[in-house]
């Protein structure tokens, strides 16, 4: 069926002008026949966009963008973010045919959408003129050879939290560096609380520890990928973890799951390496710890360095069949610059806006109570302007999460070496790569 | 099959030329009513079962190719032969599922069955009381959806939370449910505890058909109630156990909602825990469908040799006593 229900619609509307318009757009088409070819919209004519997020309260300034432009209604559903779903469920629409218009996508995982063709180059359409409003790095994360491929939204700089209470009873300071943060868990250890886990399925949060180390894991080198994820900044970060746990100095557990909450609850974890979005899952989850966290920045690895990295964020995307580009686009640039748009999705607790104008740091510290009143997101802010911002990712990312979370596991059931693990992805991530016929090198 | 009309069999005798004419067609009406009866079956046979199978065996055997710049251009389908297949069979991960699994059968299908059928014979003793209540509450758990069953059997299981770790722990005995060498035993758990009662069903309906005058007869030539089970009642559901580890040993290969819901909890459970959880993985987190479908094809074959082996088994062995 080549016939979306929307433009089924829109031929049956019968309005002269309507069908001129599509006229028009069947003589453009490029002639592959299916009908669905980008099109623009003529004045005055009202079309219905289709986005599919799952952001919390993201209903909110789509309601206000609706309200404010009633020929460019966009209708948002809701998909589940659960274990990926939401991006099995965009991959088998492309395949499909029937994606929606616009998609709510995660940095890491952008470019394994242009591996399926499924996003639409935005350059050709002007957004490089939206270029300045966005921090620059996050812009970066968009970009591929000479195409934009999505209009940033949020991103998650890192930092430690922690709780302040425990940490001032036992007499244990806040770790700057990361060889303080290992004394610190020795300390905590001692009086039989861990200081946290080593979730080893979590590969989002390892590359994010990577990244700051000075790792580059993806680059790009003409027509060719290159995969490093076995090079010496991340083999210092698996040592380094490879040794705490040996010292049985963090537990492995999973991260983000009921038995952490619930030591999360009772104290027997007083702190977490995590991202400026980890406020609400605090709150949300030890709401009996209010005012007992703090916030850190992220330990350094040589006391007095500035080095950064980010977990998660994610863009709002144009899917290539969108029948109705520039309409698309600008949605998604107001979505996410409109201060108005940007207040409603801190309230909603999107993460920390990509866009550099619009908000004040203070917006964004809805928990501050929760916090004991400390300007908690001063410190996300200060570790956003410090990411590194040559870090890019490559095809797959998802793949290459699981294979880590895989080999880690392995690794902490027979005993062997982190390093170990770092070798055995490498290789896999190359086969992997070459397995979708791309043309990859290894690095590292 | 279908006895000729007392009719057609009177005109038999006359007619010594070939068949008679009137038994011909009615055999061709005949034909034509078992044709109307079997078609909708082989409709929906060739829907459901045939046309899925025909797409995953075709799609097992394509690849995608990618031209242009970084491999972002173009992508097309071509033909690749049995590059899927070697994939699969060299994915050590794939075939350690598949050892777990068998494994998990070996020692859960015996188990639940041995349990499925001491449960039926219990309740179709002649003494027992409250049958129905009994029956409903051995077989409430299989009403209970396997995603929902893995939940609640989550909470049971992870530290922290679980009733059942701070009883065991109180008493200083420290276990752990997910850890790697339990965790496979803790699944098994969750689906005997769900599929023992309807196995149980199973057999008592055959139960059921057993006519009264063979428990009867049995009485009277002396036989006491554990006789009446070994040498009566066991010979004669034996086409229902048969029946029930077939369907079993199916649902293992297949295991796949209690890994999945199980999986974030415990890190235990990796990504090719079983061989469906594999196939998922490539699909729909690797997005390899092709993979995927090949990893389908041979988990479906697995099956098809265990089931008809088991019958084989069964059937042989039946015969041989017989």
């Amino acid at each position: 069926m080549t016939n979306s229900p929307m433009h089924r619609r829109t031929v049956l509307g019968g309005a002269a002008a309507v069908a001129a318009g599509w006229a028009l757009a069947g003589c453009s088409d490029s002639g592959d026949g299916d009908g669905d070819a980008p099109r623009e919209r003529k004045k005055g004519q009202k079309i219905q966009l289709t986005f599919w997020s799952w952001v919390p309260g993201i209903d909110k300034p789509v309601d206000l963008w609706n309200r404010k432009h009633p020929d460019v209604q966009v209708k948002v559903e809701k998909v589940s973010a659960v274990n990926g779903q939401q991006y099995a469920k965009m991959h088998a629409a492309i395949k499909a045919g029937n994606p929606p218009d616009l998609g709510q996508i995660e940095f890491p995982v952008l470019p394994g959408f242009l591996l399926d063709d499924g996003l639409l180059d935005l350059a050709p359409l002007g957004v490089a003129r939206h270029k300045n409003r966005f921090f620059g790095w996050q812009w970066q994360q968009s970009v591929f050879g000479k195409g934009v491929y999505a209009v940033p939204q949020a991103s998650g700089p890192m930092g430690l939290f922690l709780r302040q209470d425990l940490f001032d009873k036992w007499e244990v300071s806040t770790p700057r560096t990361w060889d303080e943060y290992e004394t610190a868990a020795r300390a905590v250890r001692k009086k039989g609380a861990w200081i946290e886990t080593f979730a080893p399925t979590n590969g989002n949060r390892f590359a994010g520890l990577a990244w700051q180390a000075g790792a580059k894991w993806y680059g790009t080198d003409g027509d060719t990928w290159l995969v490093h994820i076995d090079d010496e900044p991340t083999r210092k970060v698996a040592d380094y973890w490879e040794s705490l746990v040996g010292q049985k100095l963090v537990k492995t557990i999973p991260d983000r799951q009921n038995a952490w909450y619930k030591d999360l609850q009772t104290g027997a974890i007083p702190a977490w390496v995590g991202a400026s979005w980890g406020d609400a899952l605090l709150v949300g989850n030890a709401p009996g710890t209010k005012g007992k966290w703090r916030a850190a920045p992220l330990p350094q690895w040589k006391a007095g360095e500035q080095a950064f990295a980010n977990w998660g964020g994610s863009t709002t995307a144009v899917f290539a069949k969108a029948r109705y580009p520039k309409d698309a686009l600008d949605f998604a640039v107001w979505l996410n610059t409109a201060p108005e748009s940007i207040g409603l999705l801190i309230d909603g607790g999107y993460g920390f806006p990509s866009a550099k104008k619009g908000y004040a740091t203070t917006d964004l510290d809805v928990d501050k109570d929760f916090f004991g009143g400390q300007a908690y997101s001063r410190v996300f802010a200060d570790a956003g302007a410090h990411v590194d911002t040559s870090w890019r990712w490559g095809p797959g990312v998802d793949t290459l999460y699981q294979r880590l979370g895989d080999a880690f596991t392995d690794a902490l059931a027979d005993g062997g070496s982190f390093r170990s693990v770092l070798t055995k992805v490498q290789a896999q991530t190359v086969a992997d790569l070459k397995g979708k016929g791309l043309k990859v090198e290894s690095g590292g | 099959m279908s006895r000729p009309a007392p009719a057609a069999r009177k005109r038999t005798r006359k007619d010594t030329a070939g068949r008679p004419r009137r038994a011909r067609r009615t055999e061709a009406r005949n034909a034509r009513a078992a044709a109307a009866f079997v078609l909708p079956f082989l409709a929906l046979f060739g829907l459901c079962f045939l046309a899925p199978l025909g797409y995953a065996l075709h799609q097992s055997l394509q690849k995608t190719e990618r031209t242009g710049p970084l491999g972002l251009g173009r992508e097309h389908e071509a033909f690749a032969g049995f590059a899927h297949y070697a994939q699969a069979l060299s994915d050590d991960r794939f075939l350690t599922g598949f050892g777990r699994v068998l494994l998990f059968g070996a020692v859960q299908i015996p188990l639940m069955i041995v349990l499925a059928t001491a449960l039926a014979l219990l309740l179709e003793s002649a003494s027992a009381r409250g049958i129905a209540f009994f029956r409903t509450a051995f077989f409430l758990p299989y009403g209970v959806p396997g995603v929902i069953a893995s939940i609640l059997w989550g909470f049971l299981y992870v530290p922290g939370i679980s009733p059942l770790v701070k009883i065991a722990e109180s008493v200083g005995w420290h276990v752990d449910f997910l850890s790697r060498g339990t965790v496979l035993w803790s699944l098994a758990n969750i689906v005997t505890w769900q599929f023992t009662g309807y196995n149980m069903l199973v057999l008592i309906a055959q139960l059921k058909a057993v006519p009264g005058e063979l428990y009867e007869a049995a009485r009277i030539d002396g036989a006491n109630a554990w006789q009446v089970a070994r040498h009566v009642k066991l010979p004669l559901i034996r086409p229902a156990l048969v029946l029930t580890g077939v369907f079993s040993i199916i649902g293992t290969l297949q295991l796949f909602a209690e890994p999945m819901v199980l999986r974030p909890l415990a890190s235990s459970i990796d990504s090719g825990f079983t061989p469906n959880l594999h196939a998922y993985s490539e699909a729909f987190v690797g997005n390899n469908p092709h993979v995927a479908a090949a990893e389908a094809v041979l988990l479906a074959l697995v099956a098809c040799v265990l089931s008809f082996g088991f019958l084989r088994l069964a059937g042989g062995r039946a015969e041989g006593r017989g």
